[in-house]
């Protein structure tokens, strides 16, 4: 969800608000799938990805484009009515009770040495690991993905380079849908939800991605590792309700005392 | 000076509807609701819309108002003493806000307001000691309902005054600038941080007392209610739908999304949000400048 965040607005420069209501459709399509057709949830994604692709694109093409040469607080409230309407949708089509998917590999767990693991979380983590491999190559070894990086850097310097901007810019919103739907669609196997589903971890990855400086992939990354662990030692010195502060704090500190991100702190520090 | 004459009819005519209508309890509660979500969406419209710098957080001013109210009065103050240490504390926690927000800009801003928002939130649930916790505070007496409906309207004649002569006041020029540009605001001699703390000390204030109002007619708070996410997203929409920036604009959008919401929450639940992201969504892409910018352009083609 976090590189579904930054891609977004490394490329169009816009903070896409709608992520969360992306995220909590992905986890409902999911649910929806496996209890209407007997669908896995493991290959919820197969379908979830694609749709949510076409989704980003049509989005952006019919309201994106319209504000992107206005000031960023434009987009920002456009995105954040979007969230609104997705948030609501699911209030009246599936209304507020909390959903949860139980297949017998979601609750299957392995034992590894001393630890308890569920099957479940193995999944995830790789899939998680997989997909973020996958983005890194699609972006630096393919012709599309190189675009994508060149629009994010200079969007003029790339039109004259002859990349068609237009045509990156809905890609790239639509991949960025698609990875928080499939962020969403993860997730259900591993929580529970309702329509508000995503609200919190939308701030969380906000927090992630503002750690790792707004357009830097490998500073998204680095900024998920940490903000987990401040999260896990908070826990040991505070009630456990209080952990969702812990990643305001952490966000506000951070867009404080470096706004650049710990990439461009340390940017900064080797020019330094 | 139409304007000022036009105001004062209003006024006036908001004034006496309890004298003609004494018993029209629904009619005097929505128009109570009116004028309190006038008085909140006036109060963000002074940092949102005159110096463009959105927050989706305020709803921490009006829960500290609230909260203040309850407190007090449950260790025996009077109701009308707690209304001014409401709203002087919660400008005092604006002043610890906006010292590190107002560092950041635009974007960046919104995104840790709601940070913001949602920390004084959890801190109300988590300090059980002060706040109740999540099951909340209950006074024990409200004034009558007609008490309340002249407060808030008072109130509420009392923020629009402020932001109107805002807007006309060099400070009110200070702030225009910093929304159109805030470096050549700092390059023209506006010392921006300190004229948006200003903004937000005002604001706050006034959202505080707003809170106290609010806590003494709904007589119940809990975190979710006073500072709830939701609380935030209604500031933001009201003077957005209305017309950002004006002094009407947020009056109107308090009007109509009170109505809407007392009616369509009757019936249909979730259905007013889900209306107002429409709403909120059309306006930004065809009419930024609100209802109000609608009527002008329908106005301008007649003529």
């Amino acid at each position: 969800m976090s590189y579904g965040l930054a891609l977004i607005y490394g490329v169009l420069k816009i903070i896409n608000l709608a992520n969360a209501g992306i995220l909590m459709l992905g986890a409902y399509m999911t649910w929806w799938m496996w209890d209407a057709f007997h669908l896995d949830p493991l290959l919820a994604p197969l379908i979830v990805i694609p749709l949510f692709f076409v989704f980003g694109v049509v989005m952006e093409r019919l309201i994106v484009r319209r504000v992107l040469d206005q000031e960023p607080i434009v987009s920002l409230l456009l995105l954040f009515g979007v969230w609104l309407i997705l948030q609501n949708v699911a209030y009246v089509i599936w209304t507020g009770d909390t959903r949860a998917i139980e297949t017998p590999f979601v609750d299957a767990t392995v034992k590894l040495g001393a630890m308890q693991l569920s099957w479940a979380r193995i999944y995830v983590f790789c899939a998680g690991g997989i997909t973020l491999a996958g983005l890194q190559l699609f972006l630096t070894r393919t012709h599309l993905g190189r675009a994508i990086r060149a629009v994010a850097q200079d969007r003029e310097a790339a039109k004259l380079t002859g990349v068609d901007v237009e045509r990156v810019n809905a890609v790239a919103f639509g991949i960025g849908i698609a990875l928080a739907a499939f962020a969403g669609s993860l997730l259900s196997l591993l929580f529970s939800f309702n329509p508000d589903f995503g609200g919190t971890l939308q701030l969380k990855s906000f927090c992630v991605v503002v750690l790792g400086g707004l357009d830097s992939f490998v500073g998204v990354a680095f900024g998920a590792v940490a903000l987990s662990l401040a999260e896990a030692f908070g826990l040991r010195y505070m009630a456990a309700s209080l952990q969702n502060l812990i990643s305001f704090v952490v966000l506000v500190v951070v867009l404080i005392a470096f706004p650049k991100g710990i990439a461009g702190l340390l940017r900064s520090m080797r020019r330094g | 000076m139409a304007k000022l004459i036009g105001s004062l009819i209003v006024l006036a005519l908001a004034a006496v509807v309890p004298l003609v209508a004494p018993h029209a309890e629904y009619v005097l509660g929505l128009l109570f609701l009116v004028f309190l979500y006038g008085t909140m969406a006036t109060s963000w419209n002074i940092l949102g819309g005159f110096a463009g710098q959105v927050s989706f957080g305020h709803a921490a001013f009006l829960g500290i108002g609230a909260y203040t109210t309850a407190i007090l009065a449950g260790l025996g103050w009077p109701l009308w003493a707690t209304l001014p240490v409401a709203g002087a504390l919660a400008a005092l926690f604006s002043l610890l806000i906006g010292v590190p927000t107002f560092r950041l800009r635009g974007p960046y801003f919104a995104i840790a307001t709601i940070g913001v928002g949602e920390a004084t939130r959890l801190i109300a649930l988590n300090w059980s000691s002060l706040t109740g916790g999540a099951s909340g505070l209950t006074l024990a007496t409200t004034p009558p309902l007609i008490v309340q409906y002249y407060l808030a309207l008072a109130l509420c004649a009392v923020s629009v005054a402020i932001a109107a002569r805002i807007k006309v006041s060099r400070f009110g020029y200070a702030l225009a600038a910093i929304r159109s540009d805030p470096d050549a605001a700092e390059t023209l001699g506006v010392d921006t941080t300190f004229t948006k703390t200003q903004a937000l000390v005002v604001s706050a204030f006034m959202l505080g007392v707003a809170g106290s109002v609010y806590a003494m007619h709904y007589l119940f708070i809990s975190p979710d209610s006073a500072f709830g996410f939701k609380t935030s997203i209604s500031l933001v929409i009201m003077p957005i739908v209305g017309g950002i920036g004006t002094i009407a604009g947020p009056l109107l959008g308090a009007a109509i999304f009170t109505v809407l919401r007392e009616q369509l929450e009757a019936y249909f639940p979730y259905l007013d949000l889900l209306a107002f992201g429409v709403i909120l969504c059309a306006i930004v892409l065809f009419e930024p400048k609100g209802l109000l910018g609608l009527f002008d352009r329908l106005v301008k083609r007649r003529g």
